[in-house]
């Protein structure tokens, strides 16, 4: 293996596959940094035009943008609550909060080296796993999916202390905003109001957009000013500190690269999903999950950690069978496709040192990428510091501009808007979004996965606790939900014996 | 003496200018529209094909390749259907995936393919049954024998994969349960080897990936003469229709579309089909094409109009 790599090495350091790399990834955190449009948008307009390129030339620039999306979409989503993709959506629940007190800075040095950092271990992950990658694929069945969503969906309760009933009514919207479209089990379409742009169900990038841009805008121009309420200087210090506070919350970047490279690894489960869930592990494992929401550095660096780790988790089941484990990985197999690689189980053995270089690439993409994010972080923070007259009509326009983007669909421009008055809405009356979006983003996966378990059980509800991961994220659903009751508990009984 | 050469010159240039302008085609790009996202088989056909495309038509144009991917691909179709007959919008059609929602009267639906302009085929995949490799089944007959009903994965009702599931367990005599709401192929083969079901039956590329990574057994193919080592072929399962099954991937315009524009277009991508160019990526990448001139397309798109419409039940709910 060492001698393929070292072949890899030697192909990707060449003057013409680093200027590639280099190329591939200033477009990717460009297009990252515009909402809507994410890595698959990208490839699938700049991977034709490698033909003609050698491989390695064809494969640094699809690493290098790869790797820089992630962090080019948590630029705008810390600086104006505005995702730059739906997968970024988990880095605005405190990356915004920080902007407004004035941390920008902090936030976004946090983003970079949870991003750098999360996507080496995602690709070291990657390597040690390879030899059991068709396990690790073939244990999640339906019964896991089902259960992985519903993991997240208990969040729904946690999420907004002091709310929780209204949090779930919110989730509950939400659900029925999910449940929008194809129904796959079925067939047929349902709750399309006749709208055959809806058959796809709600597509998550114009409704991020909508619902977290929109409302900071509007209450923006209401209240007037900027941003960042504390007009401090944005120190490099404060870029710094934050640089280091991933190193400092280890364990946070370490459980959300590992979360990230696992749903990463398993098929048509996607980015989005492995940001919420880093995120919201993060908030069960804190001791003050109160403080999330509000600008709590580790709700940055989880899902950003997760949202770069989770390219390397992608590959798993690309080299195991072929397979495109996201949209993404679909339009890079489409990439090797032009350079005659045939994806399949075999790529790995046949095209092995270009494999390795893919992966060297990805590595050197996701650090680059934040250091020359790094060096931007002051003029970018200025922006948090723009007035409302100049900043809100710009970032508006932009929103309706990339929800447009995701897919060229006029059609998207209107839901982003509807979904944008609907997030005034909440703000307006005091409920909280993040169950609307978690609900949003799970409730499909939920819904069919069940139905496909019961299907294949016959009816019996034993499938999920009979296999052994069923089993064990069943007993974290439980854990979770009971977990705060019996804390509370532990700690009345605590006080009532120093009282007594 | 020149007034009238000048004269004369204007006369014959307005007489040849229709069929000039013909000859003049195309005169500026061409937008070739694939009615999914980025990343399927469908759109990596028409990517790999369009550079070579442009070298192939008489003048120099670009060929663009546009995703629409909404409504399951009708939003795409209906844009073909709609566009100007000018030769400047063609598309990639998934027959039956396109011509089932039609039969089945799906609400809407803005397109008419027995309307619309043939103009090539870039081939079509056969389907088969797959088992995982440790599965006890050897043949279909086994799972014909079988005293339950086997369970097949497959994706949502309304898809052609579950129609095809249908419509094969009836003909082959074999009791059916379907696993469905997957997403795509590749996902449903997948199923099946992590043991959601018993079989599958899927087209046959998307199989023979798995059977390759040794996790499929492929146990009977709807071909005429099974291009699979060791499996049964249509006819020796007594099904010969079992071969009208397939994915065809063909290349249509706007009705109407004049004459000469839709022969510059049909020879101009027969010719990309068959460049060596387009051989070699096809070897490299295991990806098979099969050119199809314009008349072959519309015999494929009549062939399975009749097969579909004599199947017309099993086609799920519409959409």
């Amino acid at each position: 293996m060492l001698d393929v790599a070292l072949t890899a090495a030697g192909n990707v350091f060449t003057f013409q596959s680093l200027l590639f790399l280099t190329i591939g990834m200033l477009i990717g955190l460009v297009v990252g940094v515009v909402p809507g449009m994410g890595g698959t948008t990208a490839l699938a307009v700049f991977g034709p035009m490698t033909v003609g390129l050698d491989p390695y030339s064809a494969l640094s620039l699809a690493g290098g943008l790869m790797g820089a999306v992630s962090f080019g979409g948590s630029v705008t989503s810390i600086l104006i609550n505005l995702p730059g993709g739906a997968p970024n959506a988990a880095t605005c629940l405190d990356g915004y909060p920080l902007a407004q007190q004035g941390k920008a800075g902090l936030a976004l040095g946090a983003s970079a080296s949870a991003s750098s950092v999360g996507g080496v271990i995602g690709v070291f992950t990657l390597l040690l796993v390879i030899p059991i990658s068709k396990k690790i694929v073939l244990a999640f069945g339906p019964s896991e999916f089902f259960l992985l969503a519903t993991l997240g969906l208990v969040t729904i309760a946690a999420c907004a202390p002091g709310r929780m009933l209204r949090a779930m009514i919110v989730g509950g919207i939400g659900l029925l905003f999910a449940f929008i479209g194809f129904d796959n089990v079925n067939g047929g379409t349902r709750f399309t109001f006749g709208l055959e742009h809806l058959w796809e169900g709600i597509p998550l990038a114009p409704a991020m957009i909508g619902l977290f841009a929109f409302p900071e805008m509007i209450e923006l121009s209401a209240k007037g000013g900027s941003i960042a309420k504390d007009k401090g200087q944005v120190g490099l210090t404060g870029t710094l500190d934050g640089v280091w506070a991933s190193f400092k919350y280890w364990k946070t970047l370490l459980r959300g690269s590992l979360i990230g490279t696992l749903v990463g690894a398993i098929p048509g489960v996607g980015g989005t999903v492995a940001a919420f869930l880093a995120y919201f592990s993060t908030v069960q494992a804190s001791k003050n999950p109160e403080s999330f929401g509000k600008g709590n550095i580790e709700g940055v660096i989880a899902p950003e950690a997760a949202n770069n780790a989770k390219d390397g988790g992608n590959l798993i089941p690309t080299l195991a069978f072929g397979i495109p484990g996201t949209a993404e990985m679909a339009v890079l197999l489409g990439v090797l496709v032009l350079h005659g690689m045939e994806p399949g189980p075999t790529m790995i053995l046949h095209h092995e040192a270009e494999i390795y270089g893919l992966i060297l690439t990805l590595t050197l993409s996701s650090i680059l990428a934040s250091v020359i994010g790094l060096m931007m972080v002051r003029p970018l923070a200025m922006i948090t510091r723009l007035d409302a007259h100049i900043l809100v009509p710009s970032v508006i326009a932009i929103s309706f501009v990339g929800a447009y983007a995701n897919n060229s669909l006029p059609g998207d421009i209107v839901l982003a808007f509807v979904f944008g008055v609907i997030g005034y809405l909440l703000i307006r009356f005091d409920y909280p979004r993040l169950p609307l979006v978690i609900a949003l983003v799970l409730g499909e996966l939920a819904e069919r996965s069940f139905a496909q378990a019961m299907m294949i059980s016959g009816g019996s509800w034993s499938i999920f606790v009979t296999r052994p991961i069923s089993a064990l994220l069943f007993a974290l659903i439980v854990m979770a939900l009971t977990y705060p009751m019996i804390r509370t508990l532990l700690q009345r009984r605590h006080s009532v014996e120093e009282v007594s | 003496m020149n007034k009238l050469l000048a004269a004369l010159t204007t006369c014959v240039g307005m007489v040849t200018a229709p069929v000039a302008m013909a000859a003049d085609f195309p005169a500026k790009n061409i937008q070739f529209v694939i009615p999914v996202s980025p990343g399927g088989g469908f759109d990596t056909y028409v990517r790999a094909v369009a550079p070579i495309l442009e070298r192939h038509l008489p003048q120099s144009v670009n060929i663009v390749p546009t995703n629409i991917p909404a409504a399951g691909g009708a939003r795409g179709a209906a844009q073909v259907y709609r566009a100007k007959p000018d030769g400047y919008t063609i598309g990639i059609f998934n027959i039956p995936g396109m011509l089932v929602p039609q039969i089945r009267g799906d609400s809407d639906l803005q397109y008419d393919l027995k309307k619309m302009t043939w103009l090539g085929s870039f081939g079509q995949d056969g389907y088969g049954v797959g088992v995982p490799t440790a599965s006890p089944y050897k043949t279909v007959a086994d799972l014909k024998a079988l005293d339950r009903p086997v369970k097949f994965t497959a994706s949502g009702p309304s898809s052609t994969a579950y129609s095809a599931t249908m419509i094969a367990t009836d003909m082959l005599g074999i009791k059916r349960e379907i696993i469905s709401g997957y997403k795509g192929s590749n996902d449903y083969v997948l199923a099946v080897i992590r043991g959601d079901g018993d079989a599958v039956i899927g087209p046959l590329p998307v199989m023979e990936k798995f059977v390759e990574s040794g996790e499929l057994r492929i146990i009977g193919t709807f071909e005429e003469k099974s291009s699979v080592p060791g499996a049964q072929n249509a006819i020796e399962m007594g099904q010969p229709d079992l071969s009208k099954l397939s994915v065809g991937r063909l290349v249509a315009g706007p009705p109407d579309l004049p004459p000469e524009v839709a022969k510059t277009l049909s020879e101009s991508l027969m010719a990309a089909m068959q460049d060596p160019a387009m051989a070699t990526w096809s070897r490299e990448s295991g990806i098979a094409v099969e050119p199809g001139d314009a008349a072959s397309a519309k015999g494929i798109l009549e062939g399975q109009f009749n097969f579909y419409e004599r199947y017309s039940k099993y086609l799920g709910p519409a959409n």
